[in-house]
């Protein structure tokens, strides 16, 4: 009966063998991604790489603005504001009251070309203060009518202007409703300057936005007349017009394409240009421009980038030269322990 | 409340009481549905995105379509809901299988085969070896003729030595047929969750025995969910059943902790719904003047002339709208998944693997990971946790007589083994007890070995010390124990077992000896308890002597008693503690009352000592995490002598000349009062000069009083004193310590290993439990379980930290870029008429924030801004997290200020680059969106502190996916931005404009950074700058105490340079102690009269 004493280890090693669950038995899986231990790159903000950097960026920044500036210093830009000067000078006090009466509202304008202009020269009006990004105007309009024959009566968020007695307005809501309506024709020393007005809105809207088969109804027939009417026989996808002022501006001063003048201007032309101010901006004091424009391959005229690059460029070559200076007065080791808290003497202070 | 189990009456109990199926499930397939949504939409967060979400069903003010923030909303749901309905379905199988597995019962007298889930209250049921056991039972037989049977308990309190349980005497002998027909009544409690108590009565009927009364025990029940061992079968009788056993009551949801981070967020988030409000109303009374003034002008627009009644509302509830995104939906998913991505890189880690017992760290809270990196005070159990628990007997003293003082170990001491041999009679009665007195079974191996299985580590290390003295106990066969002495076997049979609790701290057996049909009781316990028991002529001093020399080495120590009893005493004692027994109110307290009757008179002879070695690793652990500002308090059940030692070896205190250990005790109120108010002061000076390593120890006594009668001071005592020792306290008033430190508003952890932790560890913010010898309780309560305690400094250093780091990165991240398109918006609405117009589209606004940016910062969970070398080198650093300087009000408007320029940026270079005849709506919101996207990309590479491979891919991968998916969309023909994405990309104005708006923001926000990384840096630039450029890396290495009024000094030096960007420092979420100038305290009375301990 009397065998061998008992360990205590043999004991220990028994229970601890035991204590150990089966759920916890096997080693985690070992790989650098669950140990954290992935190869990393660690780079740090040294002086060299940020004044490089900051020399860079004005290096890179500078040329890219002067280049900008320059394709924008090309661009011919003609803007004659002719919102107040067209109406008679007697009638000035009330604007409202003119532009809403039936009165002959044509004008007559000239403008002077200051520059070489080649051809194609963009017409655009530019109306200001006008918000075609509100949110009672931007919303109404209903894409589907305007793409489908089928969706006369798609009209839920056209109102107010979405049904009239004889049915729905195609195309419906406020947007197509207060469609631009003023028109300018041009002449050159009396001769005609054609406006091409095919092709000034999108392709892509042509032909995939307004449908082909959707033609106006009961467009502007309502008891409140707004912009311009549309001819009926005429299908959506042909009123270039509509088209492009339904391309809704998102800032309150924007210009929309009138149409394209196809051939040269020389510098000190006049061009006469014959206006039917019939659009109401008055009500709200905004102002109508008319624009004649070359353009460059950055667009427009448009000096802002170029500047904007100058200053960047030309802030990042000051930042460059500062952080300089500054490393080269006053040098500051880089991870310096001596710095740290607990390695600085509290009393040595 | 009592309950009345009729043992095999079929027909009563079916109705009153439930039947056994288990059901762990939280929904049924019908209330699922609400009662999720219910408990989803009870969150804060949840109830706004759901508001804002059904406000943009009414068309008249919704910017966009409702589906920018339905579709988030739903998926976000759709994603926890399912989850959940998975987790429920898994428990459901769970329980389906445990309800149909098939169980043997007795019905009508014969033993029938059933499913688990139709047992009743009453059936007797009927178990083989291995089986599980399904509902509570009172055992009624076993296959061993004694009554016995061995269960093994693990599943329940995680104890996975086997344990005896018993049949009750009255079902003694009673043959397996009749067992079939038994009869009786048993009185037992309601259902209860105590796992350690059933404090019950069978009266069993005719014929079986008469109408006595039979008291009943835990030891006489096989609890649901233990197996059954080393017995052939069992039976017993149902008497709690499905979710009404011991285990379905102890099941239980804890409450959810919620992080320092987490509150942070909460607050931030709450500070950012008021700015939502204020700029909803201001623009909302901006967009109503407007309207009144200007818009009612534009014809075009065609305003009504008079409105309905809430028109006055539908402008600033627009805004409400356009402004919802500002608290972003997807903080809340990002930061789950992060959250669990912490949890199982601690789980993956390999370096927390014990290497001995092969035990992982298991992170059983998924959500608090960033609250280890914030920890400000650790309480630790010391036996188990600190220690190994493996205990060796080292010394003792018998009679006065000294042994293994020379050797270190008493069992190579020629002396002892010597006098075992010869058989001197002290010697032989000490090591009797040490063999008899406990509660060990002996388990005999097929080899002949004879190994103990032991509830307490102390008990297994007498029984082998005793066994390698040549008494060694062989065999325990019910009431009878074998032992061998020199050869010669003696048996004893024992007659009572006077049971250990932590009250009485002492257990005591009764025993006959076989042979002479002697009567003795002997008795093994702490000191304090022993002691005062002896008869009335002893000399206690040598021994009191050896216990106080014993503890100063850091020994456990305990006293060995006996005393001879009477016939006539022992039989009058018994039919008391039969009564006592089988008390059902205040079982315990009564029966300890009856045991002091009869230990008394002892006659001690001697004390062993038992060595408890530190674990590996633990000085070091603690000296790095005390550098790291950590302060430590031990807890422990152990004497003081004790605990100060070892406190001493594992560095709590630093030795003499710098440390200093003050002592409250007093037996009074008045002797703690005074006590305590020294204690203070002492403090107070040494705390301002701030070079003194000041330590307090109190007792378990004089603790009850300063919590009761001086909570005030103790509690300025508590936040002045950077370590604390608190010995012999009960496991409630570790628990009222943690709650103590909480109510000052510190972070606390717990680690501990034992079922007394389990309430401390419960209590704090973060519960780590050791899985240690002393079974699994404490791991289960806790939130992580480790292996060993030196664990500990890598589970806070670093992934407590690069939680708090990256959690502190992504949640501002995630507001940043939230007000980022917030602010285009609300700048928008300035050019277009205050009228509440969405820039955005809604695909745009949609996959903006649950898409483009969320992926890209998603992987900063990733990101390691100090190697785990240098933080180990530095443990200083986790300063930064507990302080909360990565995230707090100040560097939340940092962020704020950041997207506020980035805002401006962004706008003001669209709307001029895209003026005039490009100002097509489509196309501007685009540019905005692409400018904001490049913008984010480098906002997120900027802050990145190192690249993985995977950080490179989610950055630029995503800005490729943005216009991946921008290209998609944009050749839909329906689409709303049919052919923009093709446009945009074709003009070179566009990427001029994208890369001026990227260097545009970046370029300040660059400069900042490299002015403060290079000339203020903080601790962690520093750190990075020398580990990265491989310059030295030094650490003066000593322990600066710091005193909390010098870090609050330090706070708003710091704060004046750190206007933008994300690290700065002006966290004051301390509640910074009273810091009373100490000059009043200072003319009082030097402190030379202060308890001070000089340790040797």
């Amino acid at each position: 009966m009397n065998s061998g004493t008992p360990s205590s280890s043999a004991a220990g090693a028994g229970s601890a063998d035991s204590i150990a669950p089966r759920r916890n038995s096997k080693r985690p899986k070992y790989s650098r991604f669950t140990q954290q231990e992935l190869p990393a790159c660690k780079p740090i903000l040294t002086p060299k790489w940020v004044i490089g950097t900051f020399l860079l960026v004005s290096v890179i920044f500078i040329p890219i603005g002067v280049v900008s500036l320059f394709a924008s210093r090309d661009v011919v830009e003609i803007v004659d504001r002719y919102e107040t000067e067209c109406i008679p000078e007697t009638l000035r006090n009330d604007k409202v009251g003119f532009i809403q009466s039936d009165r002959s509202k044509t004008c007559q304008r000239t403008l002077r070309v200051p520059k070489n202009m080649k051809q194609p020269i963009y017409v655009y009006y530019q109306l200001d203060n006008f918000y075609q990004n509100h949110r009672r105007y931007v919303k109404s309009r209903s894409d589907q009518q305007l793409r489908n024959n089928g969706s006369l009566q798609d009209t839920g968020p056209c109102k107010p202007e979405d049904n009239t007695a004889g049915g729905p307005i195609v195309p419906c809501g406020l947007i197509a409703w207060s469609l631009f309506n003023d028109t300018y024709g041009f002449t050159r020393n009396n001769q005609q300057l054609d406006v091409n007005k095919k092709g000034i809105s999108w392709k892509s809207d042509r032909e995939h936005k307004f449908g082909k088969n959707v033609f106006p109804r009961n467009f502007q027939s309502g008891t409140l007349k707004g912009g311009a009417t549309l001819n009926p026989n005429v299908s959506l996808s042909e009123q270039e017009d509509l088209i492009v002022w339904m391309r809704t501006a998102a800032l309150p001063t924007f210009r929309k394409l009138y149409g394209k003048i196809e051939v040269d201007l020389q510098r000190d032309d006049l061009i006469n240009v014959t206006l039917e101010n019939n659009y109401n901006t008055y009500s709200f004091s905004g102002k109508k421009k008319l624009v004649l424009s070359t353009t460059s391959w950055l667009g427009g005229k448009n000096d802002f980038v170029g500047i904007a690059y100058l200053t960047v460029g030309g802030l990042c070559f000051f930042l460059a030269l500062v952080f300089l200076l500054i490393y080269l007065i006053k040098p500051r080791q880089l991870g310096d322990p001596s710095y740290l808290s607990w390695n600085r003497n509290p009393s040595g202070h | 409340m009592k309950r009345y189990v009729y043992i095999n009456d079929d027909n009563l109990a079916k109705d009153i009481y439930c039947d056994n199926r288990i059901s762990n499930r939280k929904y049924t397939i019908l209330n699922f549905l609400p009662k999720n949504l219910w408990e989803q939409f009870s969150r804060f967060m949840n109830q706004y995105f759901l508001l804002i979400a059904c406000l943009q069903l009414w068309s008249l003010i919704t910017p966009v379509n409702p589906a920018s923030t339905w579709g988030p909303l739903i998926l976000i749901f759709a994603v926890s809901s399912s989850k959940e309905a998975w987790d429920d379905y898994n428990r459901y199988l769970l329980d389906k299988k445990a309800n149909e597995k098939e169980i043997w019962i007795v019905r009508q007298g014969i033993r029938k085969l059933i499913q688990a889930q139709d047992i009743c209250i009453g059936n007797i049921v009927w178990l083989r070896e291995n089986d599980e056991v399904p509902c509570d039972l009172l055992l009624l037989g076993t296959a061993d003729p004694q009554g016995f049977c061995y269960v093994e308990t693990a599943a329940l309190d995680g104890e996975t030595d086997l344990k005896t349980r018993s049949i009750p005497s009255a079902c003694m002998g009673i043959d397996v047929d009749l067992l079939h027909k038994i009869k009786g009544v048993i009185e037992c409690p309601s259902p209860n969750k105590d796992i350690r108590r059933f404090d019950a009565n069978m009266r069993l009927f005719p014929p079986f025995l008469d109408n006595d009364i039979f008291p009943l025990t835990i030891k006489n029940t096989l609890l649901q969910s233990c197996y059954l061992r080393n017995t052939e079968w069992a039976c017993g009788v149902a008497v709690y059943t499905g979710n009404q056993t011991k285990l379905g009551m102890c099941r239980g949801i804890a409450e959810p902790k919620l992080t320092a981070v987490d509150a942070m967020i909460d607050k931030l988030t709450g500070a950012v719904f008021v700015f939502q409000i204020v700029v909803v109303i201001v623009l909302g009374i901006a967009g109503n003047v407007f309207k009144d003034k200007q818009g009612r002008k534009l014809w075009y627009v065609q305003y009504p002339k008079e409105g309905p009644w809430y028109e006055l509302l539908v402008i600033p509830l627009r805004f409400e709208l356009l402004c919802s995104i500002m608290i972003p939906i997807s903080i809340k998913v990002s930061l789950d998944l992060a959250k669990s991505l912490y949890a199982k890189f601690i789980d993956w880690d390999v370096e927390m693997v014990d290497p001995e017992t092969g035990i992982r760290s298991n992170a059983a809270n998924q959500a608090i990971s960033e609250d280890l990196g914030q920890v400000e005070y650790i309480l630790t159990d010391k036996t188990g946790t600190l220690t190994e628990n493996k205990m060796i007997f080292k010394r003792c003293c018998i009679s006065g007589r000294f042994y293994g003082n020379e050797s270190g170990d008493a069992l190579t001491d020629a002396q002892l083994l010597n006098a075992a041999s010869t058989g001197s009679a002290d010697v032989i009665l000490f090591l009797k007890v040490m063999a008899i007195c406990n509660t060990v079974i002996p388990v005999r191996s097929k080899s002949g070995t004879i190994s103990y299985k032991a509830l307490s580590q102390d008990e297994e290390a007498l029984v082998c010390a005793s066994a390698r003295l040549r008494m060694v106990l062989e065999n325990k066969n019910g009431n009878i124990l074998d032992i061998n002495f020199n050869a010669s076997p003696m048996q004893y049979e024992v007659l009572d077992t006077l049971e250990f609790t932590s009250d009485r701290k002492r257990m005591s057996v009764v025993v006959r000896e076989c042979q002479s049909g002697e009567l003795f009781i002997l008795s093994k316990g702490a000191d304090e308890t022993i002691l005062p028991l002896t008869y009335s002529g002893q000399q206690v001093r040598t021994f009191a002597e050896a216990v106080e020399q014993y503890a100063q080495m850091g020994l456990r120590t305990l006293c060995l008693a006996w005393r001879k009893l009477e016939e006539d005493e022992y039989q009058e004692w018994t039919s008391m503690f039969k009564e006592a027994n089988s008390t059902l109110v205040d079982r315990e307290r009564r029966v300890a009352e009856v045991c002091q009757r009869l230990e008394r008179d002892f006659e001690i002879l001697g004390v062993a000592a038992i060595e408890d070695r530190l674990q590996e690793g633990v000085p070091e652990t603690i000296e790095i995490l005390r550098k790291a500002g950590i302060n430590f308090w031990m807890l422990t059940g152990d004497k003081m002598s004790t605990a100060i030692q070892i406190a001493l070896s594992c560095n709590f205190v630093s030795p003499e000349p710098k440390g200093q250990i003050l002592i409250i005790d007093g037996k009074t109120e008045d002797e703690v009062c005074r006590s305590l108010d020294r204690v203070l002061l002492t403090t107070r000076i040494t705390e301002s000069e701030s070079k003194q390593d000041v330590a307090f120890v109190v007792d378990g006594w004089a603790l009850e009083i300063a919590l009761k009668h001086y909570r005030k001071p103790f509690t300025e005592l508590a936040i002045l004193s950077r370590t604390a020792i608190c010995c012999r306290v009960t496991p409630s008033q570790k628990a009222q310590l943690v709650e103590l430190l909480k109510l000052c508003d510190y972070r606390t952890l717990a680690i501990g290993d034992g079922g007394n932790d389990v309430r401390m560890i419960q209590q704090a913010d973060i519960g780590v439990g050791i899985s240690g010898r002393e079974g699994l309780q404490a791991a289960r309560a806790a939130d992580y379980s480790i292996g060993k305690f030196r664990f500990l400094k890598r589970l806070i250093l670093v992934h407590g930290r690069y939680s708090y780091n990256r959690t502190a990165f992504l949640s501002q991240y995630s507001f940043y870029k939230s007000f980022l398109i917030c602010f285009i918006q609300i700048f928008f609405s300035f050019i277009s008429g205050v009228s509440g117009t969405s820039l955005f589209n809604t695909v745009s606004l949609m996959a903006y924030n649950v898409f483009y940016t969320s992926v890209p910062v998603l992987f900063s969970v990733l990101d390691k801004d100090l190697s785990e070398r240098t933080v180990m080198q530095h443990p200083q650093i986790l300063f930064d997290c507990q302080s909360g300087r990565l995230l707090n009000p100040s560097t939340f408007a940092g962020w704020f200020g950041r997207s506020l320029f980035h805002a401006i940026v962004v706008f003001v270079i669209t709307i001029h680059s895209y003026a005039f005849e490009k100002s097509v709506m489509e196309e501007v919101a685009m540019v905005a969106v692409s400018g904001c996207i490049w913008l984010q990309a480098f906002v997120v590479a900027l802050e990145t502190n190192s690249f993985t491979i995977f950080q490179h891919l989610a950055i630029w991968g995503n800005l490729v996916g943005f216009y991946a998916i921008n290209w998609i969309v944009s050749s839909i023909p329906t689409s709303g931005m049919y052919t923009i994405m093709f446009r945009l990309c074709e003009q070179p104005s566009y990427w001029i404009t994208m890369i001026l708006i990227v260097a545009t923001g970046m370029c300040p926000v660059l400069a900042l950074k490299y002015l403060r990384y290079t000339y203020r840096p903080s601790r962690i630039n520093l750190l990075q700058q020398s580990e990265r450029l491989g310059g030295p890396i030094l650490s003066s290495g000593i322990i600066e105490p710091k005193s909390r009024s010098s870090l609050d000094k330090d706070i708003p030096t710091d704060s004046v340079y750190e206007p933008l960007l994300s690290e700065s420092p002006s966290a004051t979420r301390r509640s910074a102690g009273p810091t009373q100038r100490l000059d009043s305290v200072q003319s009082q009375s030097p402190p030379h009269s202060t308890h001070t301990r000089k340790d040797n």
